[in-house]
C-alpha cells in the first residue's frame, strides 16, 4: 500500500504553520500558543472563535496541512478524508460540560458545549469549513506520537474508499487526573496524503505500508508522528527529490 | 478482493445477554424503554430510557467493565493475531460523573482508549487494538475500517466490540438539544417527537475466507460492502438532502459490486428525531425507488445505543437475512410520507441475499454496510 505526503501543517507549543514555509519542526514541553482566526485563516470564520479549545487546535493544523497541499480553497465539496488519533480528546470540554449540568438538576446543561463533548466534533467542523465529504473519524489511542491514524489512511486509500486522506493528531495534552500513557505531548499534526500527484507540487515522500504494519517514508521506517513530520521537512530542506511523481 | 465473514454476533441488550434473545425481543415487537431509575430526571426533556437493570460498577471502574465482561462471555475462541476495534462514544464516562460527585472512580476509563486496552489484555490478543470514535456511526465506521483491513490483505481477523451506557451526561446533552422524546421514540411515524436513548453492546468477529473455513467458524454472513461519508453541513443535524447517507451508500453499494435493486431490506437509522427520518426516507426513496423493500428500525425496541447501534444493528441485520424477515418498527404507527407499504408495526418477510444497514451521526458523519445472506444456525 502506498501514497505520497503532499502537505504537513502543525499547531504545537513551537509555533504552527505549513511545512513548506519552515525549515525546523519540534515538540516542546509547554504551552500550546493562543490559536486566534487571524493567526490560522486569511478568510473570514466568525465560528472559530466560539469553538472549543481542542476543535480550534485541529482545525487550525488541518488548515495549515491544506494549504501546503494547496488544497484549502475550494468551490465545490471533495471525497477527502479525515482519519485524527487523539489521547485524551474532547476531554478539557466534557468537563467544562458537566460543570454546566451539575447546578439545577441539568436544567442548564450548555447544549453548544455538549456539541463537542465528541472527540470527532472538530472533524465535522473541519468537513464543513473545508468542504471534505470523506471517510471521517477519531481513533483513541494511548499514544500521542502514534502513526496509526497514517496507517488507516493507507488502508483506506487502497481499498478505493478515498484518494486522499488527511492523517494525524489533535490532543490539548494531560489533565490530571485522567492523564493516560508516558509521552506529555499537546498539539495538532496533521498530513495530506494522496494516492497519486497529478499537480507540479512536489511531495514530501512515498509513504508505504508492509503487510507486517511497518510504515515508511521513502524506504525509512516511520516511528511517530512528530519524527515523521521532522523527516518531511528535512526531505524538503535538502532538496530530496526522490519523492513524489517519479515513484507514481 | 478477499471476502469478511462475520462469524460471531453477540449482544448485550435490557432484553437480555444474547443476540437470540434481543431477536425474539424485537420480533415481538416488545420495547425495553421505560422510566429512568439511575439517576434524577426531573430536570430533563423526558424520563425514559433503554436501560439494562442490573448493570453494576465495582472496584471504582465504570459500568462498561460489567458490560464488556458480559459480551465477552458470550463469544467463542478469538484467534490470538485478531487485531481488535473498538467503538464507543463516550465509554465510562459515568466514571466522570462519579469524580465530579466526589465519589471514587478510576479516572483512566473516563477515556475511550481503555476500553480497547482492557480488552485486548481480557482475550490476550496479539494484534493491534485502537478504539474508534465517530458519533453515532462508531461502530458502523469501525465494521467498515475492519472489513477493509481483511479485504485489502493487512489483516487476516477482526474483533469489533461496541458499547455505550445511559449515563447522565449523555442524557442532559440530548434533553439540552431538546431531541428526547417524552414517550417511547416512534421511527418513521408521523406523530414522532425525537429519540429514546438506550445503552447495550455487541460483538462481531470478521474474518477472511480462508481462516474462517480453517478454523471451521460459522458462516454468519458478510460483510459485503461499506461506505462512510461526510456530509460537510451541520455538526448537530443532518443535512436535508442526506447527500452524506445518499454517498455512504453509494459507496457501499460500489464496493460491494452490487446494484440497489438487489437490496432485500434496510435496516435504518431510524432515531424517531424528526429530521434524520425524514432525511432518511428521502435517500432511501431516491436510491431504491418506489419499490416496496422493508425498512426498518430497532430504536423503538432498544433505545438509540449511540456508539453501539450500529454493531447491534448489523448483527440484528444478519440474523433478519438470514430469517429473510424484517422485524417491526416498534412504535411505528401512521407512515410519515415515504414511509408507506415499507415501515412496519409487523414483521415483514422479504426474499433476497442482500441488507442495508446505515448509521448517521454528530459531525455529519454517515455510514453503510452492505450485509449478506451466510448459513445461521
Amino acid at each position: 500500500m502506498k501514497a505520497f505526503i503532499t502537505g504537513v501543517g502543525w499547531v504545537t507549543p513551537s509555533g504552527m504553520g505549513c511545512g513548506r514555509d519552515h525549515n525546523n519542526f519540534e515538540m516542546k514541553p509547554d504551552k500550546l500558543p493562543e490559536i486566534t482566526r487571524s493567526a490560522v485563516f486569511d478568510a473570514p470564520y466568525p465560528h472559530f472563535g466560539r469553538l472549543d479549545r481542542y476543535s480550534r487546535l485541529g482545525v487550525a493544523a488541518i488548515g495549515f496541512a491544506l494549504k501546503d497541499a494547496g488544497l484549502d480553497r475550494w468551490t465545490r465539496k471533495r471525497p477527502v478524508g479525515m482519519i485524527a488519533s487523539t489521547v485524551h480528546g474532547c476531554l478539557e470540554t466534557d468537563l467544562n460540560y458537566y460543570d454546566t449540568v451539575i447546578p439545577d438538576n441539568g436544567r442548564l446543561a450548555s447544549p453548544n458545549l455538549f456539541a463537542y463533548t465528541l472527540p470527532n466534533s472538530y472533524l465535522g467542523e473541519a468537513a464543513i469549513r473545508f468542504g471534505l465529504t470523506g471517510t471521517c473519524y477519531t481513533i483513541n489511542s494511548s499514544t500521542f506520537s502514534s502513526p496509526r491514524c497514517l496507517r488507516m489512511a493507507l488502508i483506506n486509500i487502497a481499498g478505493g474508499q478515498c484518494d486522499k486522506v488527511i492523517g494525524g493528531v489533535c490532543d490539548t495534552g494531560r489533565l490530571p487526573p485522567f492523564s493516560v500513557g508516558s509521552e506529555d505531548h499537546r498539539g495538532a499534526i496533521f498530513f495530506v496524503i494522496e494516492k497519486t500527484i497529478k499537480r507540479a507540487r512536489m511531495a514530501y515522500g512515498g509513504l508505504h505500508l508492509s503487510n507486517d504494519g511497518i510504515l515508511a517514508l521513502n524506504g525509512e521506517k516511520v516511528r511517530s508522528l512528530p519524527a515523521l513530520a521532522q523527516k518531511c521537512i528535512h526531505n524538503k530542506s535538502s532538496g530530496n527529490k526522490k519523492t513524489g511523481a517519479d515513484e507514481g | 478482493m478477499t471476502h469478511v465473514w462475520v462469524t460471531d454476533a453477540q449482544t448485550i441488550t435490557p432484553f437480555g445477554d444474547s443476540l437470540e434473545a434481543l431477536w425474539l425481543a424485537v420480533m415481538a415487537g416488545r420495547s425495553a424503554i421505560r422510566p429512568l431509575e439511575r439517576f434524577a430526571v426531573k430536570g430533563y426533556q423526558a424520563g425514559v430510557a433503554a436501560w439494562i437493570e442490573d448493570l453494576t460498577a465495582s472496584d471504582n471502574r465504570s459500568m462498561c467493565r460489567n458490560l464488556t465482561d458480559r459480551l465477552l462471555g458470550q463469544l467463542g475462541p478469538i484467534p490470538p493475531n485478531t487485531d481488535l476495534i473498538t467503538a464507543t462514544t463516550k465509554s465510562g464516562i459515568d466514571n466522570l460523573e462519579r469524580i465530579k460527585g466526589g465519589l471514587p472512580a478510576d479516572p483512566a476509563d473516563v477515556l475511550p482508549g481503555r476500553l480497547s486496552r482492557d480488552i485486548r489484555l481480557h482475550l490476550q490478543l496479539k494484534g493491534e487494538g485502537f478504539n474508534v470514535s465517530a458519533a453515532c456511526a462508531s461502530a458502523t465506521i469501525a465494521l467498515a475500517q475492519g472489513a477493509e483491513m481483511i479485504a485489502t490483505g493487512y489483516t487476516d481477523a477482526v474483533l469489533v466490540c461496541c458499547l455505550d451506557l445511559v449515563t447522565e451526561f449523555v442524557f442532559s446533552g440530548f434533553s439540552s438539544l431538546k431531541v428526547l422524546s417524552a414517550d417511547p421514540c416512534r421511527p418513521f411515524d408521523r406523530d414522532r417527537k425525537g429519540l429514546s436513548l438506550g445503552e447495550g453492546a455487541a460483538a462481531l468477529l470478521l474474518m477472511n475466507d480462508k481462516l474462517a473455513r480453517q478454523r471451521g467458524r460459522s458462516l454468519l454472513g458478510k460483510i459485503r460492502g461499506w461506505g462512510v461519508a461526510n456530509d460537510a453541513a451541520h455538526i448537530t443535524a443532518p443535512a436535508r438532502d442526506g447527500c452524506g447517507l445518499r454517498q455512504a451508500v453509494i459507496k457501499a453499494l460500489k464496493s460491494a459490486g452490487r446494484n440497489a435493486d438487489e437490496i432485500a431490506a434496510v435496516c435504518a437509522h431510524g432515531t424517531g428525531t424528526v429530521y434524520n427520518d425524514l432525511m432518511e426516507l428521502k435517500v432511501f426513496n431516491r436510491i431504491f425507488g418506489n419499490r416496496r423493500l422493508p425498512i426498518f428500525s430497532i430504536k423503538g425496541s432498544i433505545g438509540h445505543t449511540l456508539g453501539a447501534a450500529g454493531g447491534i444493528e448489523a448483527a440484528v441485520g444478519l440474523k433478519a437475512l438470514n430469517e429473510q424477515t424484517a422485524p417491526p418498527t416498534v412504535g411505528f404507527s401512521s407512515p410519515e410520507k415515504g414511509a408507506d407499504n415499507k415501515v412496519s408495526l409487523h414483521p415483514l418477510t422479504f426474499s433476497g441475499n442482500y441488507l442495508l444497514t446505515t448509521n448517521s451521526g454528530f459531525g455529519g458523519i454517515n455510514a453503510a454496510l452492505i450485509l449478506e445472506k451466510g448459513k445461521m444456525n
